[in-house]
């Protein structure tokens, strides 16, 4: 992590709050999401399935479907310039141009009936109004950029003719044709095998050096989060419950659930007879959202309060820029075991 | 994609072969045969019109006689048709069934798609539930009942305007086609309309509808570029067969319009067990629903690529 505290802010995001309407009633996704996104940076979403990670990116992005679902409050910002709420010819002058995407299948992301090549000489066309040529010679060094071999064959292909981890470069290559400021990664790897994963994030890290580009990396993968993140969003139940720089994030868990979601990732230890840590239980429905704390009924240190109030977003005194949702932040909360709290003498690293 | 045309073809023909083989023996599975028409013949006149047709012979030499004369392209002369020759039959017949249905199933493909997709956007709105009630209608209307109407329509436009705009039957010119063939390709735009628009909506939820958007591009462009192609596979999938049934399916609405086309034929034959001409036109409408199918097959690989070059 970067350590110069002037915090050049490229995405802000204040107070998000996202509803789908179902038959059921309003399922509320996501709900008073905020963070931030600093220039060349990678800010790190993690958390289960359902937890509204998706949600909070497509809802930036304009491209949850509406209806049914419903934006309900907050404002994200890029460099300044208000997403929310605009036109749909209004947010196409920032999707594909200052905001790049890519997401979890790219064996289903690309259109099958399009060659790669013309699919990324499409957003040049559109948004640089380059003729077919220029485009789609521009598409074959993208290609090329993205370390793809024989990117002029390739270019002619079609995604069929593709493996997945060629077909996520060639949905990273397109993402990048118009050089984007951010580039959100949807579970870019999650469907891909350890050793292509790896190499897909190392281009995206080297893709970020060179570009200079941010990148909102959406994971339920710790390894991952600890190789690429610089800072972390920890989310649950529709909103972050702990947020800060990397190392803080793992070393001063300050949120039991952050503590859950380490302890039910394996460990590299060499001991044999290693037992994982599930967290008991199932995130709350967010049809009727809890009250208090949304992991009151998963936590092993749940309190009387947590039932019944919404536990404030506590700085964690220590750190720089640090915050857990948590009541076990407050003054008064007894010392636990293993939790990092802002008044316990001892640090219970690790 | 050569190699597998010749593929497709060379099935085909074998195809053909098969049809032409069950018709002719489920043909001489029915008790009478073509002699034993209206009138009763004395015993020494149907020996020499046996004699002269070739009835007299084994049903297996008769068979191989058939298929001898098929591979000429000679299908015989008809029984109930003094001197005529089947071929002649299908030269001076079909060419009017054809043209009646490639317009129907134009109608039907362009209507289909075009419904279809606005059913699609419109979808739960007023747009899609009317659509949607006429295309049950569409489905479960038999089309005689619309050939009807469509003739009381034509005859109240053209009292109306006091002249014979468009003639209410017959054939010759354009204008005696479009009615026949709209009313001949309205359960086939139905049926496509419902397949457009669940293949629309299906497509709308794919990822790469997604990273479409995600592209920044419009609305319009998405529609035409990345979901109209990919909503329109499974239409034309369905399109060859329908190609075949509404040519050759469309005597109904050939006699209701007093057209001369060949399915009249097709079913008069059945009825009068006039071998030559029941064998005649099935081997040939067998053969055109295996060409269509065919066709329709190679064209699938110009608009889907994966199938291009399997």
């Amino acid at each position: 992590m970067v350590d110069d505290k002037t915090h050049d802010r490229i995405l802000e995001v204040e107070n998000l709050s996202v509803e789908f309407s179902t038959y059921g009633g309003d399922v509320k996704a996501v709900r008073g999401v905020s963070f931030g996104v600093n220039r060349g940076e990678t800010l790190a979403i993690v958390g289960e399935s359902g937890c509204g990670k998706s949600v909070t990116v497509q809802s930036i992005m304009g491209i949850i479907p509406m209806p049914p679902g419903r934006i309900t409050g907050g404002s994200a910002r890029l460099n300044g310039m208000e997403l929310l709420g605009l036109s749909a010819k209004e947010s196409n002058k920032f999707r594909g141009v200052q905001i790049g995407m890519i997401f979890q299948d790219p064996m289903t992301s690309l259109n099958p009936t399009m060659t790669i090549g013309d699919q990324i000489a499409e957003t040049l066309r559109v948004h640089r109004n380059k003729s077919y040529k220029e485009a789609s010679a521009l598409a074959v060094e993208l290609l090329e950029k993205t370390h793809i071999p024989e990117a002029e064959k390739r270019a002619k292909q079609y995604p069929f003719e593709f493996s997945g981890g060629m077909l996520q470069r060639a949905m990273i290559a397109q993402s990048l044709a118009c050089n984007p400021s951010v580039l959100i990664a949807d579970e870019p790897t999650t469907a891909l095998d350890v050793t292509i994963q790896a190499q897909i994030l190392e281009l995206m890290s080297e893709l970020q050096r060179t570009e200079n580009m941010s990148i909102i990396l959406i994971t339920h993968d710790l390894a991952v989060v600890a190789k690429m993140a610089d800072e972390v969003a920890v989310m649950y139940a529709g909103q972050i419950v702990e947020s800060g720089a990397v190392d803080d994030i793992f070393y001063h868990s300050s949120h039991p659930y952050t503590l859950g979601l380490k302890k039910a990732m394996p460990r590299n230890t060499g001991e044999r007879k290693q037992k994982l840590m599930p967290i008991i239980g199932s995130p709350p429905d967010l049809f009727s959202p809890p009250t208090g704390c949304g992991y009151f009924a998963r936590c092993p240190y749940a309190m009387k309060i947590c039932e019944t109030r919404q536990p404030e977003n506590f700085p964690i005194v220590q750190d720089d820029d640090h915050h857990a949702m948590c009541w076990l932040q407050h003054e008064d909360a007894p010392v636990t075991k293993e939790l990092h709290q802002n008044h316990a003498s001892i640090d219970h690293a690790g | 994609m050569l190699a597998y045309t010749l593929k497709r073809l060379l099935a085909g023909v074998i195809t053909v072969w098969f049809i032409a083989t069950a018709t002719f023996i489920a043909m001489h599975q029915v008790p009478g045969d073509p002699l034993m028409n209206d009138k009763a013949v004395s015993a020494e006149i149907r020996k020499n019109l046996e004699q002269k047709y070739g009835l007299d012979k084994p049903v297996v030499e008769q068979y191989f006689i058939f298929l001898g004369n098929m591979l000429e392209g000679d299908f015989g002369i008809s029984f109930t048709q003094q001197n005529r020759r089947v071929n002649d039959i299908i030269r001076d017949h079909f060419p009017v069934s054809a043209t009646l249905g490639i317009l129907a199933v134009f109608f039907a493909a362009s209507g289909g798609i075009l419904w279809g997709a606005l059913t699609a956007i419109y979808r739960n709105r007023t747009p899609d539930i009317v659509i949607m009630f006429l295309v049950i209608l569409g489905i479960s209307v038999p089309s005689f009942v619309f050939a009807a109407l469509g003739q009381l329509l034509l005859v109240n436009i053209n009292s109306l305007l006091g002249q014979s705009v468009i003639p209410v039957a017959g054939w010759g010119t354009i204008s005696h086609m479009l009615m026949p063939s709209l009313v001949l390709g309205l359960g086939t735009m139905a049926l496509l309309t419902r397949l457009m628009r669940s293949s629309m909506l299906e497509i709308v939820n794919e990822d790469y509808i997604k990273t479409a958007r995600a592209k920044g591009l419009s609305p319009m462009r998405i529609f035409f570029r990345h979901q109209l192609r990919n909503a329109i596979l499974p239409v034309i999938t369905v399109l060859g067969p329908q190609i075949a049934a509404i040519t050759t399916g469309g005597f109904v609405v050939e006699l209701v319009f007093a057209i001369p086309g060949l399915g009249r034929y097709f079913v008069q034959a059945v009825q009068q067990l006039d071998y030559t001409v029941i064998m005649g036109t099935t081997v040939f409408y067998g053969a055109f629903l295996v060409l269509m199918v065919i066709i329709v097959d190679v064209l699938y690989g110009f608009v889907d690529p994966r199938v291009r070059l399997q």
